[in-house]
């Protein structure tokens, strides 16, 4: 009996205009959105890797250790093709030296406005807008419809149970929708494979996850049309609602939810933070430099070769703490916004999950590694980096001191004195540690992924609940 | 009753694009205070004679003449003289009774009609005042079919063209719905109905016609057919016996 | 009969559930546009002054220019630009000025925020854009085919009316009854505007209204489109697939597909390449200027420390002057390559990308409102100028230009008068003009054209295929 009535609903769906739109747009988006996100990520790909040589061969011409400074540049992620995210929203690059901390800057709509325009389209956008709308397309007047057009009471006048009927509905528009999307899907992901795109297993797993998470997400919408269709007696009413709940939790409710966060939290701004961060610095580097002149008050001439050298050794060693202390309290600081930010944000992502769309949005940008843990994630292994960075340099410039630049002194008692600088030419920066883009690691992610997926379910079992209970009160007359 | 026809149908011939032939060489007149009735099946070509008199369609060859203006050169003109009550009148149904009425009062170009007027005609053609405000979307099949008759009205228009008028309603509405056409007979209208109801249009009808695969088969004053013989006619037309065939007219 | 035809559609919209529903949504959405709009503002703004005052801060207790080691200029938020978002969120808002060389803007917004970047905001660009273009098809799918089901279009055409007069009706009371309605929560959100006390300017008016114009426009090119498409289908169903399809198309695909496409057709060199070739030549030139340095020796040394420094500074400056020489000439060589590259890119983008209208809507509201691509060409000018002046300021207050790279402390070698600290008001302040109407207009044109003339096709197409309509 079951099958009967899929099989029914299949051949429906698979012989209406409606299916025909759907696999040619869903066919030619998918395809293009694809091609495109491959272009962008061989672009990027290319790009980070000539930036990365330019920004090593420029560490090379610098004069010394102690004024080297390089970038690291944030490596693409080959599954930004499918859900680019905040990939271009957040800097590519950092630079690393022993005095800035690590700050992404310079995304990529900063550098190139054009594409801000319009922003990007890719595979979850797709998702999110073509195929929500035809999911809802398909079921919004199983019910209903089916009442206007008097099937539903011969339907009915035959012993067919309620929820078998509602059941069958549900799984063949699902069944449609997915056999619709299924060949493009196939093709896209043949396109990444001959376009020699570098896929590891966990990159395959990935993959597969967000097909699954798309597949939940328009089994959602299939069951909120369902329940819709189930809830009127017109199909041009459930049509209505259909298209405005579709309004309401695609464009809406996820922005909602972020402003409605916004509002009610507070985060310092990047701005406030740096001119913290420039006063503490100042005040730190007045002090050294008001002791400094007390340090080098008198005559240094009368002191001997080694006594100088002693000297420079502690100045370098105090300059050095007061680098330290201000990098530290930048972390500090950081560390502090993060937490604000954190918080802001894990409120406006609940809120905004009210709505599957956000739900998947964040699933699949969590999947993608495109998702706010971005900037921090990179952050870090940069700070790590800087780390490695400024210990090596600092091991190399204790074996050649110097601070590099020139050093001009006038003094009123012995005039002008210009020390000499160190013009060594290149500096050796083969055993310099190489940054190295962190891995995207799947396994801190699951937490939030199965918070996405159990939403998703959820509501999918939620509105196929309430359907299933609305219809066996439905007027069929 | 003795003038020249009022609608005119000469040698009326529809083929569709698919070659389907829906009207072969028909011709008809209906004079004024004449009530002509079609009968025939599904696809008889009934409809597309009256979509051809209401210029929705082209016809492939002959004309239709309404007044002796042929309905495809100036349908404007032609149009204006003729009203017409469909099947299943539909009216917008956001609009109450009364909205629609004037509406249609406004596009048949009688802007001098009052509130009253309406409220006259809707309760001749059977609507009772509690109704005339409600939006026409919560109406029944015979309350819009008064409507309809009641925009027809309206028109004053010296014909009335009538698709399948009757069917679906119960046979009280069926009855009032005759009566009314009688009253409009008295005042001079010629009138084309198309219809299934063989009882009906042998009960108002002037004239009645029997339509076949496009082609008019049979037409006889009813007052020379007995009830019985009509039916039976009918019948016998329909399942395509080679029964009698009187010329054409 | 037109009158009476017009009059009809009017009532027949306002009366339907349709309208009803789908219009409060949208007018909730156009107030919340207009709220969200000037709370951005309220937030962007308090931000910009705590920014600003924090960096002159930096100047208290500094007794001489010359140690002034990080000015920063700060885009101030605008109001019009807080309703039509346009770029101003991804542009860097904040300059680093030394007085030399080449600026860049940092920090665009939502670099700051990645949070608001996830589903971006709810501007007025995407609330006319997307959401208003879908009730514009949900009212106008169905204006003769669905007419037609239902069948009042032969009860209507059974009467005297001409096709022409007909659908003139149609288009001109569906345009009519709604473009008044959406006045309405237009002006309320104005209202909004007014009481949360948002400066808006006479200018910034004008282009408000200009937009709002644009975007009412817009509205009317999708809602003659949908009936278009509505007088050339006979089933409503089909006529609101195939808009939904166009819509679609219009509005997420044409513009960012076309704009991707022309970007990776024509190259433009990154700006990662350009800045590494600057920092070659410029490392190249210290190094010679260092050089320079080594060599120098002041003229005569009389122990007098002021002459000294004197001749000193002025070497400095020749050097640095010569350094900035060379750099900008290298630079503007780049830049203006660079430049014309992006300039040909996006011709390209944007004329294929106007192929949907929500790409001629979207260009020219954000032209009216100063957030389109021009607004980071814009701010960088405006920086420039500010460097130029600050400068002359330097030079008049140190006898020279610090610039970059350089670190100067002074110490008080004993005794002598405590020199008296700056005054942080002499600093010279940023001056940001918003955008000048004209010039505003003057680059929203073209899209308004093109956008007038999408309105006129449809107009035609409408009108004519509805002559050959199929009434029955």
């Amino acid at each position: 009996m079951f099958r009967v009535l899929v099989t029914k609903e299949l051949k429906a769906i698979l012989l209406s205009p409606r299916f025909v739109g759907t696999f040619m747009v869903g066919a030619v988006l998918i395809l293009l959105s694809v091609y495109v996100g491959i272009q962008e990520y061989r672009a990027a790909v290319d790009h980070a890797q000539t930036s990365q040589l330019l920004s090593d061969q420029g560490l090379q011409e610098a004069t010394s250790w102690m004024s080297a400074s390089t970038r690291a540049y944030r490596a693409p992620d080959p599954m930004t093709i499918f859900v680019s995210g905040l990939a271009f929203d957040i800097g590519r690059w950092t630079p690393i030296s022993t005095r800035t901390g690590v700050r992404l800057r310079h995304s990529l709509y900063s550098d190139e406005p054009m594409y801000a325009v319009f922003r990007f389209v890719d595979f979850s956008l797709i998702v999110v807008v073509v195929m929500s709308l035809f999911a809802l397309l398909f079921t919004y007047d199983a019910v209903s419809g089916e009442r206007e057009d008097g099937t539903l009471k011969l339907v009915f006048s035959h012993p067919v149970s309620r929820a078998h009927y509602l059941l069958a509905k549900a799984s063949g528009a699902w069944l449609g929708l997915a056999a619709a999307l299924a060949v493009p899907t196939a093709l896209a992901v043949l396109m990444v494979v001959v376009y020699g795109i570098p896929l590891g297993w966990q990159d395959w797993l990935r993959l597969t996850l967000l097909l699954g998470l798309a597949a939940l997400f328009c089994g959602s919408f299939v069951m909120i049309g369902l329940l819709l269709s189930a809830c009127t007696r017109h199909s041009s009413v459930s049509f209505l609602t259909g298209l405005m709940v579709w309004v309401a939790l695609t464009l809406i409710v996820p922005r909602i939810g972020v402003l409605t966060a916004g509002q009610l939290t507070n985060v310092p701004t990047v701005a406030e933070i740096q001119g913290q961060r420039e006063a503490f610095a100042r005040d730190q580097w007045d002090k050294f430099m008001r002791d400094g002149i007390g340090r080098w008050q008198g005559n240094t001439d009368s002191l001997g070769e080694e006594a100088l050298l002693a000297r420079i050794q502690t100045e370098d060693s105090l300059r050095r703490q007061v680098e330290t202390n201000i990098s530290d309290y930048e972390t500090r600081q950081y560390a502090d916004l993060r937490r604000k930010s954190e918080r802001r944000e894990r409120l406006a992502l609940s809120l905004a999950r009210l709505s599957p769309v956000s739900a998947f949005q964040i699933g699949a940008m969590t999947l993608a590694g495109t998702d706010l843990d971005m900037k921090p994630r990179f952050e870090s292994a940069m700070d790590a980096y800087r780390a490695q960075f400024t210990d090596y340099v600092g091991q190399r410039q204790s074996e050649s001191p110097g601070a590099g630049g020139m050093r001009i002194e006038f003094n009123s008692e012995t005039g002008m004195k210009i020390s000499n600088p160190r013009d060594a030419g290149a500096l050796d920066i083969s055993g310099l540690p190489k940054y190295v883009s962190p891995r995207f690691d799947l396994a801190p992610a699951v937490g939030s992924l199965a918070l996405d997926f159990g939403v998703l379910a959820l509501g999918l079992l939620g509105c196929l609940f309430g359907a299933v209970m609305l219809f066996s009160r439905y007027d069929v007359r | 009753m003795t003038d020249s026809p009022y609608l005119e149908a000469v040698a009326l011939s529809k083929r569709y694009e698919d070659g389907v032939l829906a009207l072969d060489r028909v011709s008809f007149g209906v004079r004024p205070g004449q009530i002509y009735a079609m009968l025939g099946a599904n696809g008889a070509g009934k409809t597309t004679t009256i979509n051809i008199f209401l210029n929705l369609i082209d016809p492939s060859e002959g004309e239709a003449r309404i007044g002796g203006i042929v309905t495809h050169r100036e349908p404007l003109e032609a149009k204006a003289h003729v009203a017409y009550v469909s099947e299943n009148v539909m009216l917008y149904g956001n609009f109450t009774a009364m909205q629609n009425l004037e509406f249609f009062a406004r596009l048949s170009g009688k802007h001098h009609y009052s509130r009253d007027d309406y409220h006259d005609i809707l309760r001749r053609v059977g609507l009772s005042d509690d109704v005339h405000y409600k939006k026409v979307r919560g109406f029944s099949k015979g309350m819009r079919q008064k409507c309809g008759i009641a925009i027809a009205i309206l028109k004053d228009a010296p014909a009335i063209l009538l698709d399948e008028p009757t069917s679906g309603l119960d046979p009280k509405a069926g009855w009032e719905f005759c009566r009314l056409l009688e009253s409009l007979r008295q005042e001079g209208k010629a009138i084309l109905m198309s219809t299934h109801d063989i009882f009906r249009a042998k009960e108002i009808a002037d004239t009645i016609a029997i339509m076949k695969e496009g082609r008019l088969v049979m037409e006889q004053p009813a007052g020379e057919l007995a009830h019985l013989d009509l039916e039976k006619l009918y019948m016998e037309y329909m399942a395509g016996h080679n029964g009698p065939m009187p010329a054409e007219a | 009969m037109l009158g009476t035809l017009i009059l009809k559609e009017v009532r027949d919209i306002f009366g339907s559930t349709k309208f009803v529903i789908s219009f409060s949504v949208c007018a909730v959405l156009i107030l919340l546009a207009f709220f969200t709009g000037a709370q951005n503002y309220q937030a962007a703004r308090r931000q910009y002054e705590a920014a600003k005052a924090e960096n002159l801060r930096q100047c208290d207790g500094l007794t001489d220019w010359l140690m002034l080691r990080q000015n920063r200029i700060f885009l101030p938020p605008e109001p019009v630009a807080a309703i039509v978002t346009g770029v101003s969120n991804d542009i860097g808002r904040t300059v680093e000025v030394t007085g030399r060389g080449e600026l860049s803007a940092e920090d665009s917004r939502f670099e700051g925020e990645p949070l608001f970047a996830v589903f971006r905001f709810l501007d007025l660009e995407f609330v006319f854009g997307v959401v208003l273009s879908l009730l514009a098809i949900l009212l106008g799918y169905d204006a003769i085919c669905g007419e037609k089901e239902r069948g009042t279009l032969r009860l209507v055409f059974s009467h005297a009316v001409p096709r022409a007069t007909y659908i003139c009706g149609k288009l001109i009371g569906s345009l009519a009854a709604l473009v008044p309605a959406l006045i309405v929560p237009i002006l309320i959100g104005c209202l909004v505007l007014v009481l949360m006390g948002i400066p808006v300017d006479v200018n910034g008016w004008f282009r408000l209204a200009l937009a709002i114009g644009t975007g009412l426009l817009y509205f009317m090119v999708m809602l003659v489109l949908s009936i278009m498409v509505s007088a050339m289908t006979h089933r409503s169903s089909s006529a609101f697939l195939a808009m939904l399809v166009v819509w679609v198309m219009s509005v997420f695909v044409v513009p960012r597909a076309a704009v991707l496409l022309a970007g990776r057709a024509v190259v433009v060199p990154s700006v990662d390449e350009l800045s590494s070739k600057k920092a070659a030549l410029n490392s190249q030139l210290w190094t010679q200027g260092r050089q320079a340095i080594s060599r120098w020796t002041p003229e005569k040394t009389g122990g007098d420390m002021e002459g000294m420094m004197k001749q000193f500074q002025d070497m400095m400056e020749k050097q640095a002057d010569e350094r900035d020489r060379k750099m900008q000439e290298l630079a503007g060589q780049l830049n203006e390559d660079r430049a014309n590259r992006q300039r040909v890119q996006q011709r390209w983008a944007f004329a294929a990308a106007r192929l949907s209208p929500l790409a001629s809507f979207s260009l020219a509201v954000t032209s009216l409102a100063g957030t389109d691509l021009n607004m980071n060409d814009r701010f960088a000018a405006e920086a420039a100028q500010y460097q130029g002046d600050y400068a002359k300021f330097m030079k008049a207050k140190t006898g020279m230009v610090p610039g970059r790279g350089m670190i100067i402390m002074k110490g008080d070698a004993g005794g002598g008068a405590k020199p008296k600290p700056v005054d942080p008001k002499e600093l010279p302040e940023f001056q940001h003009r918003p955008i000048a109407l004209a010039g505003a207009v003057e680059t929203a044109i073209p899209s308004i054209g093109l956008l007038i003339v999408w309105g006129l096709g449809a107009f035609i197409t409408a009108f004519w295929s509805f002559l050959r309509y199929d009434l029955r």
